[in-house]
């Protein structure tokens, strides 16, 4: 190449300073370059600093390679946890909608006698109710349309509707006492899931992504599966707001796999391509993504480099998951004849079974329907009968496999339901409007103790009367069941120290704990 | 005078050392005439004596005064007549507290040993004070006989506002916090394992402890209200002045039940006087051990199931300086070495999933020289065989092994044995038979054995769909 008359360096190009122009000028564009280089070579020392100490193992360990310090490495999670976990890992059965808390465990014999009672208005106090029902002349009790008795060595009162959960109560630690601020099903949905209302904020699985980790290669930290609709159900939105990594690099959201059909689409090869080409293919788009990255610094290209890296390795590891032809006779009898349908609730618990085997450390299965407005006799029954055994299953299957003591099993919706009649009450039927003052969730595995309830609430099932267990709280003990300090895992963003528990003060509810 | 005696050698005999003498035998006398039998008295009683931890604080800041006083008047004389008065002041207000804390001990029925003790002491302190105030007046000042009784007076109000305090606030209210060392070189503040008869009971484990930290320090050995003592079984059930308080199988009618269970604003709620009160978990434990008998000896209620306190885990060497080996070595081999948590104490973990069969025999024994480090190895489906066992026996830290799924037959199992902290074991999907398990039972660390879908599993719980074999505690 032809070098230019007023370059001196032949190693870069001319720069401004090769120009005809006035030294004093120069002198003055020298400092701020100066200046400008100080800065942002030492902004850069000090990211590498921060990364190196982030996964200083593989940098010194020789691991880095040349296009490995030209791009560094997506960010690593903080490898927690603060101290020895009980749970390694955790799946979540979302039920979305919010089921109706004393049709299922929260039992109240005494609304019987109050069949069509107004319910006192002490006990709704000044509460704002839902358009649905603010309209309402009156708030006429409707006691559950079903029968409960008592089980297990806990002697823990379930509903008819739950013949499968009847057996397995002494493995479960049930909570009464949920409550929450958000009476709609968006906000209450992204506050049991993100622990904010409002959306863009990391939801749990997220936060244990970055907080923990990964404990394997070929899957994604942090699944999600979504259960089939069943268009009998009144099923509300589920959107991936839920399972977004907010403000957190997007390598720790949520992945996806669909209800029916592929698993993960385009996961397998098109026609005509083999691997080779794919592997070709990612590795010229990896290429234009480092240059991206050169140009513009956006972790968020790195991200994007590791998400095509981790579908190719999910190539071969998916399609090994969720090939259940080798299981047993003996699963199918657990899970039910449901589980051999992809997308089915039975299905996904199943699944959820194989990822937690694989080293997925967090999955959660949506499950749509819950929100039983009207026709609770009719609804009910079959959403009881799509999830109660699989859930059974599940525990049952962790439990007989040893899983169950390091794997911490969450069941709950949004909110709750009240125990007044939305629309018309009749002996035989009656609807439930949403209900955030109290709803029942349960726990199991390890970290919380077995065949507890804890919580109480008044005899309207309307407001808890003992040990109340907010959102916030909730989730600070799911936490701390996999070794993490709430107050501990933060993220500064918007000039907040941000955290899963949010602002107003959360703290681990003890008497959940084993 | 008319009064004044004259004695033999003619030195008249003063009516105060007649008075003094007759108000000491009087003192002396005083638990004699009311007796402190453990029954409650008057009220007024009670509400005077309550004064008296106020009060006492009078007499001990005046007599405390005295040496002081009687120090520093050596070099202002004046002072020396303000010893006088502090002097007599002392006796006064030593009258005062001393007639306070009898009728509070009388009137709320107190009794017991550390109240005895309180009260004699504070009674031969009155006697000393006033001793002291006679003796200075026949000397004039710091000679004879007046300085060493004074020093027993100062030696003996140390002690008995000592036992005064151990009544309010506890026997280890002083050593509980007192540095380790000094704990263990003046063997003080170490609490004397209390001994049962049954030490595994339920009693012993959790009933005894809620009423040696709630009740016994009114219902003990110190202090015994009501002639009722918690702090042994026998005494328990032997109940106090009004008879039984405990009724086994009867709850409702036990009156140590109806007591803690009365609403917290009521006269007789137990624990009195503001003292927090029992927990709700504390009453149902309470409710169900006197339905189900009362018993001593019983381990476990029904319908109770108690939160076992862990002990902390044991902690592994520090293994920072060889980092870069540890994972050099474990990505060699395919799989990581990941930490328990932040605390490296905790060990590490052997994940292996990434390598699957990749990872065999070989690999483990290579991984060998971290052991003292390892707590726990995730050998699941991977290709290794009976001949792990070998090596895992090495690995002395170990308190879980996965093992579900491999090749393993159960040959050499016994020699995980040797692992004192094994806690775990999975040998799901295994060809394990029953008699290749057999000598784990000898294990006591081992909680949790998983045998589902093998040979070894036990053919009833096949039967019933329940295929776990989890080791009861």
């Amino acid at each position: 190449m032809k070098q230019h008359p007023l370059c001196t360096d032949p190693d870069h190009g001319p720069t401004v300073m090769d120009l005809p122009i006035m030294e004093g000028l120069k002198a003055e564009w020298a400092e701020l370059e100066t200046r400008r280089h100080f800065l942002g070579k030492a902004g850069k020392v000090l990211g590498w600093a921060a990364l190196a100490s982030l996964f200083g193992d593989r940098v010194l360990t020789g691991d880095a390679r040349a296009d490995n310090v030209a791009v560094p490495p997506s960010p690593q999670s903080l490898r927690l946890p603060h101290f020895a976990p009980k749970a390694k890992r955790a799946i979540y059965l979302f039920m979305s909608g919010g089921p109706p808390q004393m049709d299922l465990l929260d039992y109240k014999p005494n609304l019987a006698q109050l069949y069509d009672k107004d319910i006192p208005d002490s006990v709704r106090g000044a509460q704002q109710l839902t358009g649905m029902t603010a309209g309402q002349a009156r708030f006429p009790i409707a006691p559950s349309h079903w029968a409960f008795k008592q089980y297990g060595k806990s002697g823990t009162w379930v509903s008819d509707l739950m013949p499968y959960m009847a057996r397995m109560v002494d493995d479960l630690t049930i909570i009464k006492s949920t409550n929450t601020d958000a009476i709609n099903h968006e906000p209450a949905i992204m506050l049991l899931n993100t622990g904010n209302m409002n959306a863009g904020k990391p939801c749990l699985g997220a936060w244990l992504s970055y907080g923990l980790g990964s404990m394997n290669d070929n899957l994604p930290t942090f699944m999600v599966l979504l259960s089939k609709l069943n268009p009998k159900e009144n099923n509300q939105p589920v959107s991936s707001r839920l399972w977004s990594s907010g403000f957190l690099s997007s390598e720790y959201a949520g992945v996806g796999l669909r209800s029916a059909g592929d698993p993960v689409l385009y996961l397998s090869d098109p026609k005509g391509v083999d691997g080779g080409v794919r592997r070709k293919m990612l590795d010229a788009v990896n290429e234009i993504n480092r240059q991206t990255y050169q140009e513009l610094g956006d972790p968020e290209t790195n991200s994007r480099i590791s998400r095509y890296e981790m579908a190719y390795r999910m190539q071969t590891s998916v399609p090994e998951l969720t090939d259940m032809s080798k299981e047993p006779q003996s699963t199918w009898d657990l899970y039910g004849p449901d589980a051999k349908e992809p997308g089915t609730f039975a299905y996904n618990c199943l699944m959820a079974r194989r990822m937690a085997e694989r080293g997925v450390r967090y999955t959660q299965i949506y499950k749509r329907g819950w929100d039983v407005h009207a026709n609770v006799t009719g609804i009910l029954p079959v959403l009881c009968q799509e999830t109660d055994r699989p859930a059974y299953a599940l525990i049952t299957d962790l439990k007989q496999r040893g899983l169950l003591d390091d794997t911490l099993v969450i069941w709950g919706g949004e909110f709750g339901r009240t125990v007044y009649s939305q629309g018309g009450l009749s002996p035989d039927n009656y609807g439930r409007d949403h209900h955030p003052r109290c709803f029942t969730t349960w726990m199991a595995g390890g970290g919380v103790r077995p065949g507890i309830t804890y919580g109480e609430t008044d005899e309207y099932s309307y407001n808890v009367v003992k040990d109340p267990v907010p959102v916030r709280d909730f989730n600070a003990t799911i936490l701390h069941c996999l070794g993490i300090d709430h107050n501990k895992l933060t993220y500064k963003f918007q000039g907040l120290d941000q955290k899963l528990t949010g602002t107003t003060p959360a703290s681990v509810v003890n008497g959940l704990l084993a | 005078m008319r009064f004044s005696k004259v004695l033999s050698n003619g030195r008249p005999i003063k009516p105060v050392w007649v008075a003094s003498l007759l108000a000491s035998v009087l003192l002396l006398l005083l638990p004699s005439i009311f007796r402190l039998d453990g029954k409650t008295h008057a009220d007024w009683q009670q509400f005077l004596g309550r004064f008296h931890p106020l009060v006492v604080h009078l007499p001990i800041g005046l007599i405390l005064l005295v040496p002081l006083l009687e120090m520093a008047g050596r070099a202002r004389p004046a002072l020396l007549e303000a010893a006088t008065f502090i002097l007599s002041l002392s006796v006064f207000s030593c009258l005062l507290a001393l007639t306070l804390g009898y009728l509070l001990a009388y009137g709320s029925g107190d009794a017991g040993a550390g109240l005895a003790r309180h009260m004699w002491g504070g009674i031969l302190l009155t006697i000393g004070v006033l001793a002291c105030a006679l003796l200075r007046g026949a000397s004039g000042g710091l000679r004879g006989l007046y300085p060493w009784m004074l020093t027993c007076v100062l030696l003996l109000l140390a002690w008995t506002a000592h036992q005064g305090g151990s009544l309010t606030h506890g026997n280890n209210y002083l050593t509980q916090y007192l540095p380790e060392p000094l704990k263990r070189l003046t063997g003080m503040g170490t609490v004397h394992a209390k001994t049962f008869a049954y030490p595994d009971s339920f009693y012993a484990k959790h009933i005894y402890p809620i009423f040696d930290a709630n009740c016994v320090a009114c219902h003990g050995e110190g202090k015994v209200k009501a002639n009722l003592r918690l702090d042994s079984y026998d005494r328990l059930m032997r109940g106090g002045e009004d008879g039984a308080v405990v009724i086994p199988g009867d709850p409702a009618r036990s009156t140590l039940f109806k007591r803690v269970t009365l609403p917290p604003d009521d006269k007789k709620f137990m624990p009195s006087e503001g003292k927090p009160p029992l927990k709700a978990e504390e009453i149902a434990w309470i409710k169900a051990w006197i339905a189900q008998g009362a018993s001593p000896e019983l381990k476990t209620l029904a319908g109770i199931s108690v939160r076992e306190e862990e002990p902390p885990l044991p902690q592994v060497a520090d293994y920072s300086g060889m980092m870069g080996q540890i994972s050099q070595t474990a990505k060699s081999a395919g799989v990581t070495l990941v930490p328990v948590s932040k605390n490296l104490g905790d060990g590490l973990i052997l994940n292996t999933v990434d390598a699957g069969t990749k990872f065999g025999d070989a690999q483990l024994a290579g991984l060998e020289k971290f052991a003292p480090y390892i707590v726990e190895v995730e050998l699941g489906r991977t290709s290794v065989t009976d001949a792990c066992f070998a090596t895992l026996a090495k690995f002395s830290q170990l308190r879980a092994i996965h093992l579900e799924g491999t090749a393993v037959t159960g040959a050499g199992l016994a020699k995980l044995t040797q692992l004192p902290q094994l806690r775990y074991l999975n040998l799901s999907g295994t060809q394990v038979t029953q008699a290749a398990v057999a000598p784990l039972s000898s294990m006591k660390s081992l909680r949790h054995l998983y045998l589902y879908n093998t040979p070894a599993q036990p053919a009833s719980t096949v039967a019933d769909g329940q295929s776990t074999a989890r080791k009861e505690p």
